[in-house]
């Protein structure tokens, strides 16, 4: 099993096995594109976005492809700070308290499992169309502030849900594991509360919450793509990709896709850089 | 520096625990015993007959059923076979945590801990994680972080009963050298005759479940104690007998 390991595992073989689907659609591409379809674009036309991120495309009712991707960023960002910010914490006391947990647990279940998308319309609906600038500035005034105006707190509202159950319950599962001798080892050192968390629950935990960052990461990429794409939107990659599909634009389609793909690629490898510095300790502990 | 006065001391405790099936289990009955401001106290005895109960007991972690324990509260250290040792931080991080804990200054715990590490053989280790370090360097980590604790009563379970022969007697070595150094008063368990005959002021026999003290020995000779003398050869044989005693 071991020798039978060994060439797939050096790094020249790896990326090249990585490279074979990609390979392929890239070819299934260049074979769409030279028939003539209409629906591919060629790779030359696809570069020239690309490359142009910050011109606003002529024919195509949405601003440039850079605006886009931090419009995305922007909701997509706050959305998740916002479930980190509230779930860690509620996670960690949920472990460590029995009346938090048996408050927050039935509704846990129950809302885990009901896909954020669902609920935007009835969020949007409930929420009227109020964005971060009508919060910080007022409905009157919002206009003025072109970008914190098309971030739509409903929008905000389901990022934050798609997120928070992958964090909270890796939170949760993270607290729970930490051994009880380190626990009393801080007791009998005279540690309190606030310093237990810090010296010990906390650096325990965050390879769990890490790794429940990037679960999060991968629902609330779907999520607000698929957010952008409703009625309301003015911006954002999800915004550009379905416009340009109904201006039969196909080449910011294409070019929103390999952005989003390309993101979704960096974040989540930070992501898992993060959970291996932070969890270095565990593949290693005897 | 030692003194009569007892640093810990039970009187008559007895605790039970309740078992998965509902069953009340005696882990210790009526255990009786002082260990003197100062000295090391050795509690022997067969695996499972209680030994830890009494310490954890010791140490506040159980509460007895019944009896008096009167301990040195908010001074005392524990360690156990598992060193503890928290394995996201480096070993200068680690010895350094009781002095976090009680709030003293970077730059006055950074020089403690290196005090507590060149004692410890741990100098030029210190950016190590636990699970860089061997077992010996580990538990020498975590003498070193009981020190740093400043508690006055240290109770030990077992710390080096998986160390290996050569590494378990300089560790035991360094325990009496470091004790006697901060007069601290040591309880330690171990099933090893040999090590409580080494490192003992007062061996302590529990007896077989429940756990009771039912034989004290006092070891009078001098230390470092010469484990091929006729006379350690002679306690040896005496606890041993009196241990094969007890478990009937």
């Amino acid at each position: 099993m071991s020798s039978d390991a060994k060439w797939q595992d050096s790094a020249p073989v790896k990326y090249a096995l990585g490279s074979i689907i990609p390979g392929l659609v890239i070819l299934a591409w260049w074979l769409g594109a030279r028939s003539g379809s209409a629906v591919v674009p060629s790779f030359g036309e696809v570069f020239n976005v690309l490359t142009h991120p910050f011109d606003e495309p002529p024919d195509l009712n949405s601003r440039s492809l850079a605006f886009s991707v931090m419009m995305t960023l922007i909701r997509l960002f706050l959305g998740f700070a916002l479930a980190i910010a509230t779930a860690v914490p509620l996670g960690i006391l949920a472990a460590r308290n029995h009346v938090v947990e048996y408050v927050f647990s039935p509704i846990v279940e129950l809302a885990r499992p009901i896909n954020p998308i669902v609920l935007l319309p009835i969020i949007t609906v409930l929420l009227g169309v109020s964005s971060i600038a009508t919060v910080v500035y007022g409905q009157t005034e919002a206009w003025r502030h072109d970008v914190p105006d098309q971030v739509q707190t409903a929008m905000i509202l389901i990022l934050w849900y798609g997120a928070f159950f992958p964090i909270y319950t890796a939170t949760i599962q993270g607290v729970r594991s930490v051994g009880t001798a380190w626990l009393e080892t801080m007791r009998l050192m005279g540690a309190d509360n606030a310093q237990t968390i810090r010296h010990v629950i906390l650096p325990h935990t965050l390879p769990f919450i890490a790794n429940g960052m990037r679960i999060a990461l991968g629902t609330v990429w779907l999520v607000v793509i698929a957010a952008e794409i409703f009625p309301g939107t003015r911006s954002g990659l999800g915004y550009m990709l379905c416009t340009a599909c109904k201006t039969s634009e196909y080449e910011y389609t294409f070019s929103a896709i390999i952005v989003i793909g390309a993101i979704g690629l960096v974040t989540n490898s930070l992501l898992r850089r993060f959970e291996e510095r932070t969890g270095h300790w565990r593949a290693v502990q005897r | 520096m030692t003194s009569n006065t007892p640093c810990l001391s039970f009187s008559g405790v007895s605790k039970s625990f309740v078992s998965r099936d509902g069953e009340i289990v005696r882990a210790v009955e009526n255990v009786t015993f002082d260990v003197p401001r100062g000295t090391v106290a050795c509690l022997v005895g067969m695996t499972g007959c209680g030994k830890t109960t009494i310490l954890r007991l010791a140490a506040g972690l159980e509460t007895p059923d019944s009896g008096t324990i009167v301990s040195p509260s908010g001074e005392i250290g524990y360690l156990t076979q598992q060193h503890t040792l928290l394995p996201w931080m480096t070993t200068t991080d680690n010895i350094g945590l009781p002095l976090k804990v009680k709030g003293m200054n970077d730059a006055a715990r950074k020089a403690r801990v290196n005090e507590i590490m060149e004692a410890l053989g741990l100098a030029g280790f210190g950016s190590l994680y636990p699970y860089e370090l061997s077992g010996g360097m580990r538990q020498r980590a975590a003498i070193g972080r009981l020190m740093a604790s400043e508690s006055s009563c240290w109770l030990l379970d077992e710390p080096f009963s998986s160390l290996d022969e050569r590494t378990r007697h300089q560790l035991q070595k360094l325990l009496l050298e470091t004790a006697a150094a901060t007069n601290v008063t040591v309880l330690f368990v171990t099933h090893s005759i040999d090590e409580a005959v080494w490192l003992a002021d007062r061996i302590y026999i529990v007896s077989a479940w429940p756990g009771r003290i039912i034989e004290s020995l006092e070891i009078a000779e001098p230390k470092p104690r010469d484990r091929i003398s006729d006379a350690f050869g002679a306690r040896m044989e005496a606890v041993r007998k009196r241990l094969e005693a007890a478990i009937g």
